[in-house]
């Protein structure tokens, strides 16, 4: 695609290799690339991807060279396609010249960048971008120490200004060098590196950044052009060989060691100066992924979560509309209409027990509307302030203690919003196993936005102590599984790097907006469901089956679980969507048909239920037909199998709640 | 749009969730280019459309009480 479509003929292609510019995402590299360009921007996919990279013919100091913009990474040696693409252009193309932009506010990522140019042997430039705003921040980076210890020039920029592009032409057009910032890693690390090194066919360039790449198995041993056939299978013996001596991935220890050398760099280059009062704003931001004043800070959101889901929503909100709009009005008015219908069978399919307005609008409208409505107030004042993230964060923590890599934060803190969604997003993970891992947690522990609503509209009514049970019994489901998931299926590691927009006060019109959003949303998606599910049950009230249906679970449901005979039907309702369900048992309990531990019971087995219906397609749309059933196999009777050894150790113990 | 989870500024063209996806057919929702965040695409909802008019409306009324006579 030509963006500016002129008529005038591009220059002639130089000989020398393209100029690259590479930085992490965010730091101003198209800015800088649109003020070195200034004409004709070529951008297409990168072949066999999607992701786009622009060209451009340029003069820099009077000398002619093709610019290239690279996507965004935080990482040169790793696995995601943007990170492919950057590596691909620099390993292939072999550039005269790379600028790497870094944000002179976060050194940082950018020296992560910067040490893995170093070891692929490319010679660059480092263009300190943002120069104002890391001033403005009281940060100063002494930038000839900084040079010193690169051994490359480095250069102030503020490329939205056009500050610094005169020195870094002056930069560019002079003898580039390769960078000298060597990282040492640990000596079996390094004994691995030389041994793989070694392996290579001869004359290979950046031998030691290939073997790296092998060695973290980010690169595969085939791709390699030349390589004798049966390399790949002793760089494996090594890789494998190595790995065993380390409990963490080798790509993750190699990268630990790596951000540490920078560390060190930043450390020695960089000071901070008092800029008057930090504001309040940035405070709690830092706090929010602090290790330790995180947690109450976690806790804390929680909490009001609770109180006002919980107890607003399910309660004064529920009261209302189930009480008054329906109990006095609607299901009135529905009876009295109905009454008017000469054909039984659908009057009762209007206004009975599993009638459309009785249930499938009562359920739909008075108890899971008002509940999911809170939550989604809530969950959009959270994500308008800028926390989610910050949880993520938090949160990678323990899911790195449980075996699971960075990247699986993502879709697992995606899960509490919609598990569907979150299951396609398990395509940014490495492998096969780590996505399945991440799957059959996701359908398995992490209730969805609308089911996560009703269950803490229900546990408002339970108490603490009962909430406090149920989250520990379904955290540590989660963390038991996805344990035994890691030790069963090991993955290959990668590191989380999260993006942390600034933390901010909400503002109203978006929260607002957002929620009305999601509201229409969720009726439209939702409620056609409650519709079908209700005709359903309807259907096998009609024929017999749901008694005789209720009859055969009950060795499960009664006897196990110590639920009523009714609960059944509830469960019948989560196959379709677990909100669903849980709106059945809310219902159930409202109506003094469940007393406070067959509540926490049952609450406990429909989080844990079987992913619902568009979840499992999607499954079978990611993993196949045979995959998806072997998940809902395990987790349906797995479900079943907490609940009861709840019910069973409550009941022994005699746990009052 | 803005994504609510790591900050991109982003169109909402052609950034829609799979087509593959079971639920895909006239789903509003948009995922992130860089992080897969899902958010609803605002302007395909018709209650946003009826509150931004409402509130248009409102803020003329209140600009007009404002103007002095």
């Amino acid at each position: 695609m030509n963006r500016h479509g002129g008529k005038e003929r591009l220059p002639a292609p130089p000989k020398a290799g393209p100029t690259v510019l590479v930085g992490n995402p965010n730091v101003g590299k198209s800015v800088l690339f649109g003020l070195l360009t200034r004409r004709y921007v070529t951008v297409s996919n990168y072949p066999g991807t999607t992701v786009e990279v622009s060209r451009s013919p340029a003069s820099i100091a009077g000398r002619r060279a093709v610019i290239v913009d690279t996507p965004g990474v935080n990482s040169l040696l790793g696995s995601g396609e943007c990170e492919r693409v950057t590596r691909d252009i620099l390993m292939r193309e072999r550039p005269s010249a790379v600028i790497l932009v870094a944000d002179a506010k976060n050194l940082l990522r950018s020296l992560v960048l910067a040490a893995q140019l170093a070891e692929m042997e490319v010679p660059f430039v480092l263009a300190l971008n943002m120069d104002d705003e890391a001033q403005a921040r009281g940060i100063d980076i002494d930038t000839e120490l900084l040079a010193d210890m690169l051994g490359v020039e480095v250069v102030r920029t503020v490329a939205t200004r056009g500050i610094g592009m005169e020195a870094l032409a002056r930069a560019l057009a002079g003898p580039l060098r390769l960078s000298r910032f060597a990282v040492t890693y640990n000596p079996a690390i390094e004994e691995g590196i030389q041994q793989v090194a070694a392996l290579l066919p001869p004359g290979l360039l950046a031998a030691r950044s290939v073997a790296m790449m092998l060695l973290a198995g980010h690169y595969g041993a085939s791709a390699l052009e030349g390589a004798p056939a049966e390399m790949a299978e002793r760089v494996d013996a090594l890789r494998q060989g190595l790995q065993a001596r380390y409990r963490r991935p080798l790509g993750y220890v190699m990268s630990h060691q790596r951000a540490e050398a920078a560390r060190r760099v930043v450390a020695a280059v960089s000071s901070r100066r008092a800029v008057g009062r930090e504001p309040l704003a940035a405070v709690l931001g830092r706090l929010a992924i602090h290790p330790l004043a995180g947690i109450p800070l976690v806790l804390a959101v929680l909490y009001l979560l609770y109180k006002f889901v919980g107890e607003f929503g399910a309660g004064t909100l529920v009261d209302f509309l189930e009480g008054v709009v329906f109990g006095r009005y609607i299901n009135r008015w529905a009876a009295d209409a109905a009454a008017w219908v000469p054909v039984g069978v659908v009057r009762d399919f209007l206004v009975g027990e599993y009638g459309l307005v009785t249930m499938a609008l009562s359920y739909g409208l008075a108890i899971v509307l008002p509940i999911v409505g809170t939550f989604f107030l809530a969950f959009s004042l959270l994500e308008d302030s800028g926390y989610l993230p910050r949880l993520a964060v938090m949160v990678n923590r323990p899911f790195k203690a449980m075996g699971l890599n960075g990247k699986a934060v993502l879709p697992m803190v995606l899960g509490l919003g919609c598990d569907t969604m979150a299951t396609m997003t398990t395509r940014i993970l490495d492998t096969r196993k780590e996505r399945l891992q991440v799957t059959l947690l996701l359908a398995l522990a992490v209730p969805c936005s609308a089911q996560l609503g009703v269950i803490l509209g229900m546990i408002g009514g339970l108490g603490p102590v009962a909430a406090l049970i149920w989250a520990g019994v379904v955290t540590g489901t989660l963390f038991s599984v996805g344990y035994l998931a890691s030790r069963l299926l090991p993955g290959r590691g990668s590191d989380f790097i999260q993006e942390l927009p600034p933390l901010r006060l909400p503002r109203l019109s978006n929260v607002v907006l957002k929620t009305v959003a999601r509201m229409e949303w969720y009726a439209k998606e939702v409620l056609p469901l409650f519709v079908a599910g209700t005709a359903f049950l309807f259907t096998l009230d009609r024929v017999g089956a749901l008694s005789r249906l209720e009859r055969l679970a009950s060795p499960l449901v009664e006897g196990l679980l110590g639920l009523p005979s009714q609960a059944t039907e509830t469960f019948l309702m989560g196959f379709l969507r677990r909100d669903y369900g849980a709106a059945g048992l809310f219902n159930l309990a409202r109506d003094g048909q469940l007393d406070p531990l067959q509540a926490l019971v049952s609450l406990v087995v429909i989080t844990l239920f079987v992913p619902c219906f568009a979840n499992f397609l999607m499954i079978v749309k990611e993993f196949g037909a045979r995959t998806a059933v072997a998940v809902a196999a395990f987790i349906f009777p797995f479900a079943f199998l907490v609940g009861g050894l709840l019910n069973l150790t409550m009941r022994a113990l005699n746990v009052g709640l | 749009m803005k994504c609510a989870f790591c900050g991109l500024e982003f169109t909402q063209d052609d950034v829609r969730c799979d087509p593959a996806c079971p639920l895909a057919r006239g789903c509003p929702v948009v995922c992130c280019p860089r992080c897969g965040y899902q958010t609803l695409d605002e302007s395909r909802s018709a209650l946003v459309r009826l509150a931004r008019k409402a509130g248009t409306v409102v803020r003329k009324i209140s600009r007009g009480r404002d103007e002095p006579s």
